[in-house]
């Protein structure tokens, strides 16, 4: 069967910032779906999303309350949300309320009143909350099965989308015959983790499309429910060869030791101690890109963007005319609570907004204590899908990240991220001459050459200056306490082997 | 605590519209009947009858504290209201129609609260938006716009 022959199921927008790239595009019409989770757990509220979103004149909402929250205050606590329109009620949204005819009577006798309503309305959408308590009531004359088939087959025939809305234990899954006749089954969940509450959503199953599957983060805000999706929202996105191109650090000789300067799509680590510049050096490469028309970001988690604009200026880096221009973002991210794909998505938001180029995010350790403390355990694997999805898309990562200064060890992070790292520059202090000296040297740059020199360095007024030639008079730098060997400076050597090809 | 001035004039124009367009629709039937009837059909279907019937209770026992007058009126379980004078002579001398508002009765003014109460509580729990769209769906022919008096009602 080619293309053409298939049904064309349409994809309805979900009213839920971050829902529809999870669901694979948008919800399939006249599915027929649950939304299962704990009380809390913002079921309703994404149902109200999506009413709100679908529903017309013409093909209005049906939204069905039964047994629990009284449907007075749940309009009260809904119009609160900013989603909420109440010129859309009753002419687009009609809600109805079934709790006499579940308590009074049967099932039968409620998909009896459904399918009048259903039948005078001509619905789009059909919500039904909580279904549960509908289904919780014994003695009922008509069989529950025979009840969710024949009502998931007159509201898919009657081309409504549904919603079932009901608590759920995930002990139910196996049993509920419910989840058998589902094509959607979104399930809620909130943990609480310490101090803090953690959301997730898991789309269990979705029928006739693919959906990201895993748990995403999900927040309830003035806005209503709002999903950040595994894949940040950049699904579908075109992935960017991987280009030749070399981005300059806006430092002369530290560009020669990286062969001409950071490639283009590659995430790159600057690791030191306090003090040793990795911010300054940050400060310059966004600066550096955005003399050259590259936007940037700049995360920062340990000082205020005035604070930090305001150190750039003392280096000579104006920052202030850029972000006027819409060509620089300074993002302050110290949020209480938040989830690190949140934070992510911030920063994507940002990144996508100015179409910038070069990503800084200083520093890891900040963006690490940002985060609350239950999100922590996720912070590699979430930064590894961040690193992955925005080089992924030609955007050029600098993280800085601090390390302990050990004058027997020469470590390149504290976190274990250097794997998700291409290009790893170390800075670090040195006993010199009865003086505490800064040298830097390129760790690795995956795929390509760059220089095996150890660099003197200096911060000045202007920046980091890369001072003279390479140390050959010393052994053992790397140590910080190195041994002076009293070695003649060599016939200067080629710093770099033949090009090596990068891997795709 | 009294009603909110804006839904006594609410409640002003519906009665009006009441007494006016519809009193030989259900003769049997008084004005402020006709109008609790009506929102009563239009809150039970989204709030339940037993949802109606919370709120018509607490706006009784409101409007009982501004008007003694409404002490016999109750409201059943099913949200009916029972004990409001509805005889022969209020129907001949509906509340507005033609009819000198000093010398309204005691009672007419208790039904004025009452379904100002009603509105009130509407509205403080949902919101003037949503009541104004609920009044609206029920009275599409009311004119319900307060800019043609001082006190948003035609005098």
């Amino acid at each position: 069967m080619n293309t053409q022959d298939k049904v064309k199921i349409n994809k309805l927008p979900t009213g839920v910032p971050g829902l529809d790239e999870i669901v694979g595009g948008g919800l399939p019409e006249f599915s027929f779906n649950i939304i299962a989770g704990a009380p809390g757990s913002g079921k309703t509220t994404l149902a109200h999303q999506f009413v709100f979103a679908n529903a017309t004149p013409e093909r209005p909402a049906l939204y069905f309350t039964v047994l629990g929250e009284s449907a007075i205050k749940m309009l009260r606590y809904q119009q609160q949300y900013t989603f909420f329109d109440p010129a859309m009620l009753p002419g687009s949204i009609r809600f109805i309320n079934l709790s006499q005819v579940v308590m009074e009577k049967d099932l039968g006798a409620v998909l009896e009143q459904i399918t009048r309503e259903v039948e005078k309305a001509n619905p789009a959408v059909v919500v039904v909350d909580s279904f549960r308590t509908m289904v919780r009531k014994p003695s009922s004359d008509m069989d529950l099965q025979s009840f969710i088939q024949r009502l998931a087959l007159f509201l898919a025939s009657w081309q409504a989308t549904t919603f079932l809305i009901g608590e759920y234990a995930e002990e139910e899954l196996r049993d509920n015959p419910i989840f058998t006749v589902a094509d959607g089954l979104f399930w809620l969940r909130q943990t609480a983790e310490r101090n803090s509450i953690v959301r997730k959503l898991q789309i269990i199953k979705l029928r006739g499309q693919d959906s990201v599957p895993g748990l995403h983060t999900f927040r309830i805000t003035d806005a209503g429910v709002q999903a950040f999706s595994r894949t940040f929202g950049l699904t579908g996105h075109a992935k960017n060869p991987p280009s030749h191109r070399r981005l300059s650090f806006g430092i002369a000789e530290l560009d020669k030791m990286l062969d001409g300067g950071v490639r283009e799509g590659d995430s790159v680590l600057i690791a030191g101690s306090s003090g040793t510049g990795k911010s300054v050096m940050a400060t310059q490469f966004i600066a550096e890109g955005i003399r050259q028309g590259e936007p940037g970001i700049v995360a920062v988690f340990e000082e205020r963007p005035q604070a930090y604009a305001e150190r750039a200026a003392s280096l000579g880096l104006d920052l202030d005319t850029p972000q006027r221009d819409g060509k620089l973002s300074i993002l302050y991210l110290r949020p209480l609570d938040l989830s690190v794909d949140e934070t992510m998505h911030s920063i994507l938001d940002a990144v996508q907004k100015i179409g910038a180029k070069r990503l800084v995010i200083d520093s890891l350790a900040g963006f690490e204590m940002a985060l609350s403390p239950g999100f922590r355990a996720d912070f590699r694997e979430s930064l590894y899908r961040m690193i992955f999805a925005l080089t992924g898309i030609g955007v050029t990562i600098l993280s800085t990240v601090e390390v302990d200064e050990s004058f027997t060890e020469f470590p390149f992070s504290t976190y274990s991220i250097s794997f998700l790292t291409d290009d790893i520059i170390r800075l670090r202090y040195v006993s010199i001459d009865g003086q505490l000296r800064k040298i830097m040297v390129v760790i690795k740059m995956r795929g390509g050459n760059h220089a095996k020199d150890i660099r003197e360095y200096e911060i000045t007024s202007k920046g980091v200056m890369i001072l003279g030639k390479r140390l050959t008079e010393y052994q053992g730098l790397i140590s910080g306490i190195p041994v002076y060997t009293g070695r003649s400076v060599p016939k200067e050597e080629p710093p770099h082997r033949p090009e090596v090809k990068r891997k795709n | 605590m009294t009603s909110p001035p804006k839904m006594r004039d609410l409640a002003h124009r519906l009665l009006d519209y009441e007494a006016g367009a519809n009193k030989s629709s259900e003769p049997g039937k008084s004005a402020t009947l006709r109008v609790y009837e009506k929102l009563r059909d239009g809150l039970s279907e989204f709030a339940g009858a037993a949802g109606f019937e919370s709120i018509a209770s607490r706006a009784l026992a409101l409007a009982k504290t501004e008007a003694p007058s409404l002490n016999a009126v109750r409201v059943s379980a099913d949200g009916e209201l029972h004990g409001l004078g509805q005889d022969l002579d209020e129907m001949e001398h509906p509340v507005d129609m033609g009819r000198d508002r000093a010398g309204k009765s005691h009672a007419d003014e208790g039904e004025i609260i009452l379904i100002a109460r009603i509105l009130g509580l509407l509205l403080l729990f949902l919101g003037e938006a949503i009541v104004l769209s609920l009044v609206r769906v029920t009275w599409p022919g009311a004119a319900l716009d307060d800019r043609n008096s001082e006190n948003g009602r035609k005098s």
